[in-house]
């Protein structure tokens, strides 16, 4: 028998689950309740935006009931509701965040704050100082670093690949842990690398899935697709406009187009929008604590952003003559820079328009990538100053219509793991169960049974607000009492072997929150009981053509020469006993050749016991005397 | 035994399992490098992964080797020559790739242990013809999948069912799956149908029934080839030919007739409605070469010149004729190929079916080439292609790509120029090459 002690582990998942949406997942582990992420479904405009988080909240305050939340990274899937959370539904315990996420995780709040409150007008949104507050209450983390969060709480972040300050974690309370990835990506790029965990086998490994039945077309395919577009583009004379957001895949398609002009020998300036620069320097500084001694060596003898090719680029640039390619903030053309100059080159069909990333419903760059040729849009004039660009209605601005003529492309850069790369975070960290988010549960039932095939694991794949209860198999620590070991060394054998399992018999004492392991007398004096007695006994039938007494002293000069060193006495009222094992013949009138022998033993002389029921069973030699 | 209710006793301790456990964990803990050494990609603002790997080894950027410069080459030159080009990563490399719908193909691992096969849906980019650009959609999408024991060496769609068959290249069963409708993603084998007279352990070569129930015809010799009715397993027809030549390749071009090519290049016609017809067209091949054939049908069509056969050579020849006259060559061609690999298990050739007179050949390295047999003569001469793929040659991966050989290869059914390609590392790449004709004018 092995320990087994049943403690559950259970993950309630409202809002990630099988659903492709936001990401909010309630960890119980150990009686630790741990939110991992508070994300933000961006394909709703009402409550069904957030989490529900009537399912805690019904029982008290969600302070109370949580002891942390922590954030995987800055997508606003990941972490768009936190605000709303903390501020709106109250909670006021620890967010931990590892340190880019938290600089970043701010202004994109802000900035999809401003769209949905400032350009759409809704009410019942979190405000700015909601998010400055939030964002007192967060914690940063280091990679690597095991943050105590209480007595019996511990956390620490793996590196996930997927944005810059991405990060898995690992949860652990006592001997269980449960590890949340997030979105992580298996293969490095440009800028990241691939994710890393060590074989900390937890006993719950959530994983998110949301590409877990694709087979990913190549990076490679991807960049040169762009560099295809650009280049067609610029070729015929035409513009591109890349809008971007200051920092991520903007840093990647710099440094893709800076090596093509230089090694196509292309002429046409390549801008950044003012901004930029400070923003992506001011990151990569908070980057570069994230990457290895290499990565920090070169950062201080070359400057990333010293291109050749690529200048920063001045309002008035737009109207130029001729070819150019333009990243501008923001990503998804909602104000500022990207929107101005979409503006000025949106008639013109020779020009193209590269977006790189997701677009939130209600921008210019949600409507384009849908394919709206026409756009109604207020006149707005900007003020630009400094860091943040505000927009004013100026009184009596006309609605402007725009007609958009220039060729609009998709692409998309983002890093998340596949199939594959399901399978070598699987290989890396050897969980003993796995639970798949953000998927479709009807088309993953291949991949669960690859899982389970492979790893011989269990796959879990809850939907939206289902609990999943795991039953893990921690190890349990038990003391031994000194005179048990004593006895067991006494007992001589080989010695202790510390790759070798050994078998040692005593009596467990479960007791006050304590284990221990302690001899079978001690626990009887200890708990003031009597010790009683289990006897087995047996029948074994046996041809023997003599009388019982004569057949009885045959089976114990038999017994002397096959065990020697044993104690085997023969009593005068007509028994046989070899330690407590007690041997009796009898024989019925009608076959007085069939003897049947009568064994019995306690318990603690099973083993001699069998031994002998069975040696018996074989019969008797011939030519024994009966003295 | 009121005892035991409160105490456990005899319990088992194991006192040298958590000692391990303890001694694995320090070991890992030293592993721990922050970043698994792979983010350095970024420091170096280099084009590709590739170029840095070996960077790193040569310790100093800028230093790139010739093979660097051959792949960057390549890198640039496939923005023309290319219209797209994807290029996916299997778990598991294949050697079919078989279309089961207008947008899905199956593939299937051939290791000798344990194998998947995968239907797979292609991405939407690949069919989207207008406002291509807004269709961001690039990746593969496993729609199917499912688990076989043995080797995965051949594999056919059944027309007008979700059915495939399968052979493992080692005996003569045919497995049976249910590749699964909506409801479902797993794969499910429904069956194994046995030869007739198990002869070879060569495997056996199979061709979906064109026309009627759903049957196969297959066969390892041309002596026991076969045709077999799915559900039933009933054998519809045998030839029952005594002709132990082994079979390279099998394909029905109308409901009945069906052309089969022996591996020493000699090419049969047979009928499954009349079961003595056969018909032999020996190739009268050099001794140890190995053939096989590609075979253009038009179903539509009764004029027996509108089936062409090519027939290719492991010495890299390329005969083409046709149902007219299968004896007589009407042109051929020494092709330009320098062989990599000694072994004929991957040779492939196929007629492309929405672009004339093209032909597509694999299997001796790590090129798909296209050429156009429009200028070829009946004479022996040597042809350069048309048009080479080297993706997987190029391949980013660590897997040494001189000793890359595509193992098998198709064509799109109705993009002309679209082929799909797999090679031995587990690469498959779609890819649409530019015609260089259209292109200039």
């Amino acid at each position: 028998a092995h320990v087994h002690l049943c403690i559950s582990s259970s993950c309630f998942l409202s809002g990630a689950g099988q659903d492709v949406g936001r990401s909010c997942i309630l960890v119980s582990i150990g009686g630790k309740n741990i939110m991992l992420d508070c994300g933000m479904h961006m394909g709703f405009n009402d409550d069904r935006r957030f989490p529900d988080f009537s399912y805690i909240t019904q029982q008290g305050r969600l302070t109370e009931f949580l002891d942390c939340v922590i954030i995987s990274h800055f997508h606003l899937d990941h972490c768009g509701a936190l605000p709303y959370m903390s501020e709106m539904v109250g909670y006021d315990g620890p967010i931990y965040m590892t340190h880019p996420t938290k600089a970043i995780c701010p202004i994109l709040l802000e900035d999809f704050r401003k769209i949905t409150v400032d350009k759409k007008g809704e009410t019942n949104f979190f405000t700015s100082q909601m998010i400055k507050d939030c964002m007192k209450k967060v914690v940063p983390l280091n990679l690597h670093q095991t943050v105590q969060v209480d007595d019996e709480l511990e956390i620490k972040a793996y590196y996930a690949g997927h944005v810059l300050g991405a990060a898995m974690v690992q949860i652990k309370v006592g001997s269980e842990s449960v590890v949340y990835t997030g979105d992580y990506n298996m293969t490095p790029d440009r800028h990241l690398g691939a994710a890393w965990i060590d074989k900390c086998r937890p006993d719950i490994l959530i994983s998110e899935s949301t590409y877990a039945t694709t087979i990913r077309d190549s990076k490679r395919c991807r960049e040169r697709d762009f560099l295809k577009k650009v280049h067609e583009t610029v070729e015929r004379g035409g513009k591109v406009l890349i809008p971007v957001f200051a920092l991520g895949r903007a840093q990647e398609l710099c440094i893709l187009l800076e090596t093509f002009w230089e090694r196509m020998n292309m002429k046409a300036p390549i801008y950044f929008s003012t901004g930029l620069t400070e923003k992506a320097n001011h990151y990569y500084k908070l980057f570069i604590t994230w990457t290895n001694q290499k990565i920090r060596k070169t950062f201080v003898q070359r400057n990333m952003f010293e291109f050749k090719h690529i200048k920063a680029f001045d309002r008035s640039y737009a109207d130029n003559p001729g070819p150019m390619v333009v990243f501008a903030t923001p990503g998804m053309l909602h104000a500022g820079q990207s929107l101005q100059i979409f503006k000025k080159w949106a008639g013109n069909e020779k020009n193209m328009i590269i977006m790189p990333g997701y677009c939130v419903q209600g921008t210019i760059g949600h409507k384009i990538l849908n394919g709206q040729k026409k756009l109604e849009m207020e006149n707005r004039q900007t003020i630009s100053n400094g860091q943040s660009e505000i927009e004013r209605c100026e009184p009596g601005c006309c609605r402007l219509s725009l007609e958009v003529k220039l060729q609009v492309e998709y692409m998309s850069f983002s890093a998340h793991a596949d199939a594959k790369g399901i399978m070598q975070l699987i290989r890396m960290a050897e969980p003993r169960n796995m639970l798949l988010v953000h998927g479709e549960a009807k088309k993953m039932e291949f991949l669960k049974d690859k899982i389970e095939q492979e790893f011989t694991i269990n796959c879990f794949m809850p939907a939206n607000g289902e609990t999943t209860t795991v039953i893990t198999n921690p190890s349990v620590p038990v003391d031994i009492s000194l005179n048990l070991l004593k006895r067991e060394m006494a007992l001589g054998g080989p010695l202790p072997d510390p790759k070798k399992p050994r078998t040692m018999h005593g009596t467990l004492i479960m007791k006050d929150n304590s284990l221990r392991l302690v001899t079978p007398e001690q626990a009887l004096k200890e708990l003031g009981l009597n010790e009683h007695q289990l006897r087995f006994t047996c029948r074994v039938q046996l041809q023997d053509p003599h009388s019982d007494p004569d057949t009885l002293s045959r089976i114990y000069t038999h017994l002397k020469s096959v065990l020697k060193g044993y104690t085997i006495q023969h009593l005068p009222d007509g028994t046989v006993m070899v330690e407590s094992i007690v041997i009796k013949v009898s024989s019925s009138a009608e076959e007085p050749n069939t003897k049947v022998l009568l064994l019995s033993w306690s318990y603690q002389d099973e083993d001699l016991g069998s031994f002998l029921s069975t040696l018996l069973k074989k019969g008797l030699p011939s030519g024994l005397s009966s003295m | 035994m009121d005892v035991f209710a409160s105490l456990f006793m005899f319990w088992l301790v194991n006192i040298a399992h958590s000692l391990t456990g303890c001694a694995l964990q320090s070991c890992s803990d030293l592993h721990s490098n922050p970043l698994g050494g792979n983010t350095a990609a970024y420091l170096l603002l280099i084009k590709y992964r590739r170029r840095y790997r070996s960077c790193l080894a040569v310790d100093e950027m800028g230093e790139t080797s010739s093979v660097e410069n051959e792949f960057d080459d390549w890198f640039i030159e496939s923005l023309k020559i290319y219209n797209n080009i994807h290029e996916y990563q299997l778990e598991h490399p294949t050697r079919v790739i078989e279309w089961t719908s207008e947008k899905t193909i199956c593939v299937a691992g051939y290791s000798s242990d344990k194998n998947e096969i995968l239907e797979l849906l292609l991405p939407l980019k690949l069919f989207s013809d207008d406002n291509q650009g807004l269709c961001a959609e690039r990746d593969f999408k496993v729609v199917h999948g499912g688990f076989s024991v043995g080797s995965i060496h051949c594999l056919k769609h059944i027309p007008g069912t979700r059915c495939v068959v399968t052979n493992d290249g080692f005996n003569s069963n045919l497995q049976v799956w249910d590749v699964g409708g909506d409801d479902c993603d797993v794969i499910k084998r429904t069956g194994v149908l046995q030869l007739k007279s198990a002869s070879s352990d060569k495997g056996v070569k199979i061709a979906p029934g064109l026309t009627g129930g759903p049957c196969v015809l297959h066969g390892s010799q041309i002596s026991d080839i076969q045709l077999t009715e799915l559900t039933s397993g009933k054998p519809l027809y045998s030839l029952g030919k005594d002709i132990p030549d082994l079979l390279s390749s099998l394909q029905f071009v109308s409901g009945s007739v069906f052309l089969a090519c022996a591996c020493n290049g000699d090419l049969y016609v047979g009928d499954t409605r009349k079961p003595s017809a056969l018909q032999n067209n020996p190739a009268g091949g050099r001794e140890g070469v190995h053939w096989c054939m590609g075979v253009k049908t038009d179903l539509f069509s009764s004029d027996p010149s509108s089936c062409s056969v090519a027939r290719l050579s492991s010495a890299c020849q390329v005969v083409v004729s046709d149902l007219r006259d299968l004896r007589a060559p009407l042109c051929q061609a020494q092709l330009h190929v320098q062989r990599k690999t000694t072994s004929d298990d991957f040779m492939k050739v196929t007629w492309a079916p929405a672009l004339d007179n093209c032909l597509a050949v694999s299997g001796f390295d790590g090129m798909v080439q296209i050429y156009d047999t429009a200028s070829w003569r009946p004479e022996l001469m040597e042809f350069q292609p048309l048009f080479i793929h080297q993706g997987h040659m190029m391949s980013d991966d660590q897997f040494d790509t001189s000793s890359a050989v595509v193992t098998t290869h198709v064509w799109h059914p109705s993009r002309p120029r679209t082929v799909l390609s797999a090679a031995v590392d587990g690469s498959v790449h779609v890819w649409d090459w530019v015609d260089k004709a259209t292109a200039s004018c």
